[in-house]
């Protein structure tokens, strides 16, 4: 790709006092891709995304997102990314419409009731609008989450185990979503998942951090060209433990 | 930024029903100290008229009825008592409330991966308990007004009514001390009961023992507007009385004391210099959750128990 790349971690190494979550981790994450993110629990997927959504400081090393430094750039790395954090919650007493407008115009978007409107009908969810969101069940909020992460068109969306809690149908919708952002408005999309099956059907690229280090990144046709004698995703995963490349 | 954060968050106290909870209560409070302020009023009055008619018997003059001398404000002196007590806690649960519910539902994360500073999220939110406070005050206000007119048959002079906006106004600098203490709280601890247990600590703290060692342990102190510490009996309370300037509780009182009239008669300065504690606490609590809330980890949602 000629573009520069959409996230560039390097030398990024967290400690929560003395544990260390995040051990000198390179990444790289080009435009367009959906970039898959697996690890076990507690393996530093989630710090990740917080030090790349400008959420905490890296102890050491350097993060960009679209070419702005996540510490010293936080304005133009925030005006760029659209993020959904795991179970996520709204403000329960707003209407779905009032909290995207209440997002809207956090993030600067002109007209923000219309771009509200807008991303509820793009988003197939427009009847949630008028509803109070305190009423919702997990795969409602979850896609007025998404609403919210995308009404501003962020260039990179960060989604932070987005299938937590959700039915197969909720997964299937969500899975459908990430496809169209990216091809639509060619959104380039960070992932943290457990879940091999969606990373099969959605991501580009996959990356493996195991205990804070990065053990495994390539194309997903690249890893199942790698990994032949492996009968699913899920034993690759399994063998990329084992065996770093 | 703020405005947005403040009207954000009006929205959801009016929706939860809790600006109109803390508004009601106001008015209970006040309406009760005007009930009360009144029964002992008639029940002065009915106990001299019996006196009158008894001296009258003996041929003694009657003095004057004590009700014609005392302050019209002073009817409402119970205010002083239930604004530190009732008052203080409710700002302390409306500071909690605001940040710990973003801290819980784990919505701070997504507020702070946006363009919104930690200072402007707080101004927005402070704006917000200040504003509900002041409706509460404001309500409190025209019931005063309401229970004198009612109490003393005719609307109170403009000079009392002077005095009642500025005791209204006192009481809510005093107010904003609490929701600022209730607010730091939550971003000084884990777990949301932990917030909510510190910042009734430091309530406690402030309404109760520390006029205990500033007043020299007079267990009354800590209830009543006195103006003048009784004589210490040891070195100790002796020494920990000079520091009655930094009881905020004490200092409120004796303001509020001077501006009803229901103390002993200051000069202005005199009112003035008991609120500049009020609001150097204000300032430095101000201060204090700007800095904790520019060097919070928004990344953790808090612990609900």
């Amino acid at each position: 790709m000629d573009t520069d790349p959409d996230i560039e971690l390097a030398g990024v190494t967290h400690r929560f006092g003395d544990r260390t979550v995040l051990h000198d981790l390179d990444l790289t994450i080009e435009r367009g891709e959906i970039f898959g993110f697996l690890g076990h629990n507690g393996a530093g997927k989630t710090t990740t995304v917080n030090i790349l959504t400008t959420l905490i400081t890296p102890t050491a090393g350097s993060a960009r997102v679209c070419g702005f430094d996540v510490v010293s750039q936080r304005a133009d790395v925030t005006r760029r990314i659209g993020y959904l954090p795991a179970e996520v919650r709204l403000y329960d007493h707003l209407t779905a419409l009032e909290n995207l407008e209440f997002f809207g115009r956090l993030s600067g978007v002109d007209n923000p009731r219309r771009a509200a409107q807008e991303t509820l009908d793009y988003l197939g969810c427009t009847e949630l609008g008028p509803r109070r969101m305190a009423g919702f069940s997990t795969g409602m909020r979850q896609r007025i989450g998404i609403a919210q992460a995308v009404l501003h068109k962020p260039q990179v969306l960060f989604l932070d185990e987005p299938t937590a809690g959700l039915d197969p149908v909720g997964v299937r919708q969500l899975r459908e979503t990430v496809l169209r952002l990216n091809a639509d408005l060619g959104m380039t999309v960070f992932m943290n998942t457990h879940l091999l099956s969606e990373v099969a059907k959605v991501c580009t690229t996959i990356g493996v951090l195991n205990a804070g280090e990065l053990i495994y990144k390539d194309s997903l046709e690249q890893t199942l060209l790698r990994f032949p004698d492996e009968s699913s995703l899920e034993d690759i995963y399994v063998r990329m433990e084992q065996v770093p490349s | 930024m703020i405005a947005l954060v403040a009207r954000q968050q009006l929205t959801t106290l009016h929706r939860q029903r809790t600006a109109v909870t803390v508004v009601g209560l106001f008015v209970a409070m006040t309406a009760l100290a005007g009930v009360i302020g009144w029964s002992s009023t008639q029940t002065i009055s009915r106990v001299y008229d019996q006196a009158v008619v008894l001296l009258a018997q003996t041929g003694t003059p009657a003095p004057a009825n004590p009700i014609g001398i005392k302050p019209t404000l002073s009817l409402l002196s119970n205010m002083t008592v239930y604004l530190p007590l009732v008052g203080a806690l409710l700002a302390v649960l409306l500071g909690h409330l605001v940040i710990a519910d973003d801290r819980t539902s784990g919505v701070g994360r997504l507020l702070f991966s946006r363009r919104l500073s930690g200072p402007a999220y707080l101004a927005g939110k402070a704006a917000a308990v200040g504003a509900v406070l002041a409706v509460a005050l404001t309500a409190s206000l025209l019931v005063s007004v309401l229970a004198l007119l009612i109490a003393n048959g005719n609307l109170p002079t403009a000079a009392d009514l002077g005095r009642l906006a500025l005791f209204y106004a006192l009481s809510l600098l005093y107010l904003s001390v609490f929701a600022l203490v209730g607010m730091a709280a939550v971003l000084l601890t884990r777990k949301r009961s932990l917030a909510l247990l510190s910042a009734m600590g430091v309530w406690l703290v402030v309404t109760f023992a520390v006029p205990q060692f500033t007043s020299g342990l007079r267990p009354t102190a800590s209830l009543n507007p006195v103006s003048d510490p009784a004589s210490a009996t040891t070195a100790f309370f002796r020494a920990t009385a000079h520091a009655r300037p930094l009881s905020l509780s004490e200092q409120y009182k004796a303001a509020s004391a001077d501006l009803l009239q229901t103390g002993p008669a200051h000069a202005v300065t005199a009112t003035l210099g008991h609120a500049v504690p009020l609001l150097l606490g204000a300032g430095l609590l101000a201060l204090l959750v700007s800095l904790t809330v520019r060097r919070h980890d928004w990344s953790r949602s808090m612990a609900g128990e």
